[in-house]
């Protein structure tokens, strides 16, 4: 296994939670890519911990600890979502995000 | 001791119209006023005797930084000599004697006690300007007493006539004054200090003195002179001694400090304090100044029927007499006669207030009546012309008076011994020494140097000594001798009460020059180096310095003379000795002269007012002319309103004239104008330009604005297209670059 | 191409599970289904995880992450979709766009993961770690990392709040 795999994967899954951020018409859709996202980043996180720091320093695990930051990063922000989609069903009666469109000019 | 010293003297008169002035804060006036500023004038005179035992023939300057802007620091401090003491004395001495008779003279006035705040403040001012050592501290106490004089002349401001004195004497000090101030910032400018003296190379007498030795007078001479016009006005010289006989329109008492002690004192103390910048060119300038104001006075005095007049045209003749002094060089002559002079034209002022008083039963003590009568008469008040025989004060016009002598002994003896002190009466009066000294030294001045100028001066000073025996005799007999002119009015005149006669004891014993010997009997010295300074243009000697017969009055001038001379024979012991004996003749001729023009004018006044001999009324038919000219005062203040005014309002018509018609007229041209053409175009310009690119522009806003706002889905996929496309592309840029 | 051991083949196993369920969470219509994708794609990272020798996080992904968060979203499914909102909408357009850009990117990153040299060789091979749980819990609650711990704990209090404010019923007075 080399880093690159990590990688590789990690660019797929971030593409794949862009994608769906980009395109999925429903909120919590869009919710679920951007935690593909989060988990690509806490994947390469992890990955570089493994294959760079670790060699120069077997103690050194720094990347995990950030990547256990990124998971709690991912609750909260879950959490929140969540809390703002409920408040928007409530408001609209829909959490289509191209139905949201009070700010429209 | 001498800073406590001063300091109390400086501060009590102070402190007694603080007083007031807070008192006038709470709105409950001090009870005793008039005891408190007696008291602190008593303090400042016992505090001044002991200065006089304790000042040094070399001073230490006392100064202190006030101020610092840059590169000039302006210091603040006091110069003590013994002609600082001396005046000190005079000051407080006189004043605290008019503090006393004031308790009697003002009582039932409705505003006592601010009469004796401002009598204190005003003791205040010329203390702080006497004891300064720096041309900056002596205007701010020559302004104060400006005020002073004016508060004190316009006292009872009821009256009309009052209150023109006193923005007349204000006003006409002034112009002096601005003079005094252009030749101070002169001074100023060159030798960037104030300091008179101060103990190093720096101050204004050591700067000075170099100038003189150097050359380059000409400016030196311009300031000197330009100063020496505040003490015109100050110490009211011709042509600004208008408003010194203006001025009686003040109480009595007030008189009497304005004469003696403290506002004309101060500009010959002014004047001999600046003794060691004056050239010889602006020496002359002064000498004749005060020449011809003491003869121009002195005739004028001559025909007043007015008492108080009398003494005011008195005054300013003698002070004439002082310049003179120190425009001849002997300025010591002249602080000398200004300290005799204090005392009995003092004991004048409060003799001719005691019999004024003594008149004044008669108006019920009622100054309200004087201002109802005034009302009455409703003369022009924009005239300053007030002296017309019909215009006297009943209780002041000597034409009222007559045979007092019995009424009232106390006032009349001692006004008898003030009037042979004044006229030169030889040998046992204060007076006779004074000016004695004045004329030796001017004709010693003459002979020394050959001079047509001194000699002339020499001749005017003798005849208005004459004319001054004359007139100060006339006044004592239409006063006191003969029959009474006015019997009711005699009737009920009275000697007045101790208050008042006690101050004239006072002043009488000081006229005699025992008193004087005993106070100057020390070696006082003016500071050697003062006299170093004056030295150079002024080679002066006293006749009377190395005889060592330093009879009565001026013993301690002598020594301080003596000192001169030895400083000027420092460098040519003989062309010194020469001058010694030079003036040492001119004073014997000078003393000659001074015995016979006073007899001549004390027996000329006897055989026309006592022995009526000769009648004045027919000499005054026979010199019509000259009488109109005495009785005019010289047309001075015809002059001053005929011309001044006249000119001023004349200017002032022709400027409003100006303003009217080419100022007016300007500004109404330039509005129709601008109306009619810059208006009219800038209104098309306004319309059509200014107004269709602002429109223009909001149009096209407004049209942009339709179109742009539709990028503006509100629908948030759309932005994170842009946002994420954009990283992308910018990514690509800069991966290709 | 090393040896097919059978470490590699559990490896691409992950990694094609991953993936796959990942792709599924984009592209199914029922989002029920999306959500059970994402579990899927949550167990295959945390699998990675195991091979990259970081035991505790993944576990820790496991019950953060399944238990917790993907019940969440549940939640958020069951509460603001009703039966007929189950189906996600697609635009055409909108697809080929987002496909368009989404492909750009995972291009740019494989370029720049197969363009950077030092990033080549690293291998994790005969490197044998010890369990990582006591390091980081020391690191976190008594070493370097206690303040960013304490700030992350305030943190999801405040979010907790914020979260129960925001979707609470708003009390009209």
């Amino acid at each position: 296994m080399t880093l690159q795999h990590y990688l590789v994967i990690s660019a797929i899954l971030f593409s794949l939670g862009i994608f769906a951020v980009l395109t999925r018409k429903n909120a919590i859709s869009i919710l679920m890519g951007i935690e593909l996202i989060l988990n690509s980043c806490n994947l390469n996180f992890v990955a570089f911990s493994r294959f760079v720091s670790i060699p120069v320093d077997p103690e050194n695990i720094d990347g995990q600890i950030i990547a256990i930051f990124g998971i709690v990063l991912a609750a909260a922000e879950a959490a929140v979502f969540l809390a703002i989609i409920l408040a928007i069903y409530r408001e609209f009666g829909s959490i289509r995000p191209d139905e949201v469109d009070t700010l429209k000019g | 001791m001498v800073v406590p010293l001063i300091s109390i003297i400086l501060l009590s008169p102070l402190v007694a119209f603080a007083i007031f002035a807070l008192s006038g804060l709470a709105k409950r006036s001090f009870p005793r006023q008039d005891l408190l500023s007696t008291a602190a004038m008593l303090i400042a005179l016992v505090c001044s005797f002991f200065l006089l035992r304790d000042v040094v023939p070399d001073p230490e300057p006392l100064a202190v930084d006030w101020v610092s802007i840059g590169e000039i620091t302006i210091s603040m401090g006091f110069y003590l000599d013994s002609v600082t003491v001396i005046m000190l004395i005079v000051v407080t001495l006189v004043s605290s004697l008019v503090h006393i008779f004031s308790i009697g003279y003002m009582h039932g006035d409705p505003r006592y006690p601010r009469f004796f705040a401002y009598l204190s403040l005003f003791s205040f001012s010329m203390l702080f300007l006497v004891v300064s050592d720096n041309l900056l501290g002596i205007y701010i106490g020559w302004e104060l007493v400006g005020l002073c004089s004016y508060l004190l002349i316009g006292f009872w401001f009821e009256k009309d006539s009052a209150a023109n004195a006193c923005k007349k004497a204000f006003l006409t000090t002034r112009v002096g004054d601005i003079g005094m101030f252009i030749g101070m910032m002169m001074l100023f400018k060159k030798f960037n200090t104030f300091s008179l003296y101060d103990g190093t190379q720096d101050g204004i007498f050591t700067l000075a003195a170099a100038q003189l030795t150097t050359g380059d007078m000409v400016w030196l001479s311009i300031a000197g002179i330009l100063i020496f016009c505040g003490a015109i006005g100050k110490s009211a010289q011709v042509p600004l001694h208008t408003w010194l006989p203006d001025a009686m329109e003040g109480p009595t008492p007030v008189s009497a400090l304005i004469h003696a002690a403290t506002m004309v004192a101060a500009g010959v103390y002014l004047t001999a304090r600046m003794f060691p910048i004056l050239t010889v060119s602006s020496s002359l300038v002064i000498a004749y100044v005060g020449g011809i104001t003491a003869i121009v006075a002195a005739t004028i005095a001559i025909v007043r029927f007015d008492i108080k007049r009398v003494l005011a045209y008195s005054t300013v003749s003698q002070l004439g007499y002082m310049m003179l002094a120190i425009g001849a060089g002997s300025y010591v002559a002249g602080l000398f006669h200004l300290t005799t002079h204090a005392f009995f034209k003092a004991l004048l002022f409060l003799g001719s207030g005691s019999v004024i008083h003594a008149f004044h039963a008669m108006h019920s003590h009622s100054h309200d009546e004087a201002h109802a009568d005034d009302e009455a008469h409703e003369h022009d008040d924009h005239s300053l012309v007030h002296e017309h025989g019909s215009e006297i004060p009943p209780d002041q016009d000597m034409r009222n008076m007559g045979g007092l002598r019995r009424k009232m002994p106390i006032t009349f003896i001692t006004m008898l011994i003030a009037t042979l002190s004044i006229s030169g009466v030889p040998f046992v009066f204060s007076g006779f020494w004074s000016k004695d000294k004045i004329l030796a030294g001017v004709l010693g001045r003459a002979m020394e140097w050959n001079s047509i100028h001194h000699y002339i001066l020499f001749g005017i000073a003798l005849l208005a000594a004459c004319i001054t025996a004359f007139y100060m005799f006339r006044l004592i007999f239409m006063t006191f001798f003969g029959e009474p002119r006015n019997q009711e009015m005699h009737n009920m005149a009275h000697e007045s009460p101790w208050v008042m006669t006690a101050p004239l004891i006072i002043l009488a014993v000081l006229s005699f020059p025992v008193v004087n010997h005993l106070w100057f009997n020390k070696n006082y010295v003016i500071p050697p180096e003062q006299h170093h300074l004056a030295a150079p243009q002024h080679a002066y000697v006293s006749p009377d310095t190395k005889t060592g017969d330093a009879n009565f009055g001026f013993s301690f001038f002598g020594v301080s003379d003596a000192q001169a001379a030895d400083e000027a024979g420092g460098k040519n012991g003989e062309k010194a000795d020469e001058a010694y004996h030079i003036h040492k003749r001119a004073h014997d001729i000078a003393m000659a002269l001074s015995i016979i023009v006073a007899g001549l004018g004390i027996l000329l006044s006897w055989l026309f007012y006592h022995r009526r001999r000769f009648s004045a009324e027919s000499v005054a038919t026979t010199f019509r002319p000259v009488y109109n000219l005495f009785w005019h005062k010289y047309y001075f203040d015809e002059f001053y309103d005929g011309v001044l005014v006249a000119l001023t309002v004349w200017k002032s018509r022709l400027f409003a004239r100006f303003d009217l018609s080419v100022i007016d007229g300007i500004v109404n041209g330039v509005s129709t104008v601008t109306r009619r053409v810059f208006a009219a175009f800038i209104g098309f310009f306004d319309n059509s330009v200014v107004d269709g690119i602002v429109n223009r522009v909001a149009e096209v806003t407004w049209a942009a604005g339709g179109r742009i706002r539709r990028i503006q889905t509100g629908a948030i996929q759309t932005y994170l297209f842009v946002v994420i496309g954009g990283i992308v592309l910018i990514i690509l840029i800069f991966r290709a670059l | 191409m090393e040896e097919l051991s059978l470490k590699t083949f559990i490896f691409y196993g992950f990694a094609l599970i991953t993936i796959a369920s990942a792709f599924a969470v984009v592209s199914v219509r029922n989002i029920v289904h999306a959500a059970f994708a994402l579990m899927v794609t949550l167990f295959g990272v945390a699998g990675l995880y195991v091979f990259l020798q970081a035991d505790f996080l993944a576990a820790t992904q496991v019950i953060v992450y399944v238990g917790g968060i993907l019940v969440l979203i549940l939640f958020g499914v069951m509460m603001t979709s009703g039966r007929l909102e189950m189906r996600i909408h697609i635009q055409r357009g909108q697809l080929l766009l987002g496909g368009g850009i989404s492909l750009a990117l995972l291009m740019l990153l494989l370029t720049v993961i197969a363009n950077t040299p030092k990033w080549e060789n690293l291998t994790d091979d005969g490197l044998t770690l010890k369990p990582t749980t006591e390091r980081i819990g020391k690191l976190i609650l008594e070493d370097k990392f206690l303040l960013p711990f304490e700030v992350a704990s305030v943190l999801l209090l405040v979010a907790l709040i914020g979260a129960a404010l925001i979707s609470r019923k708003e009390i009209r007075d």
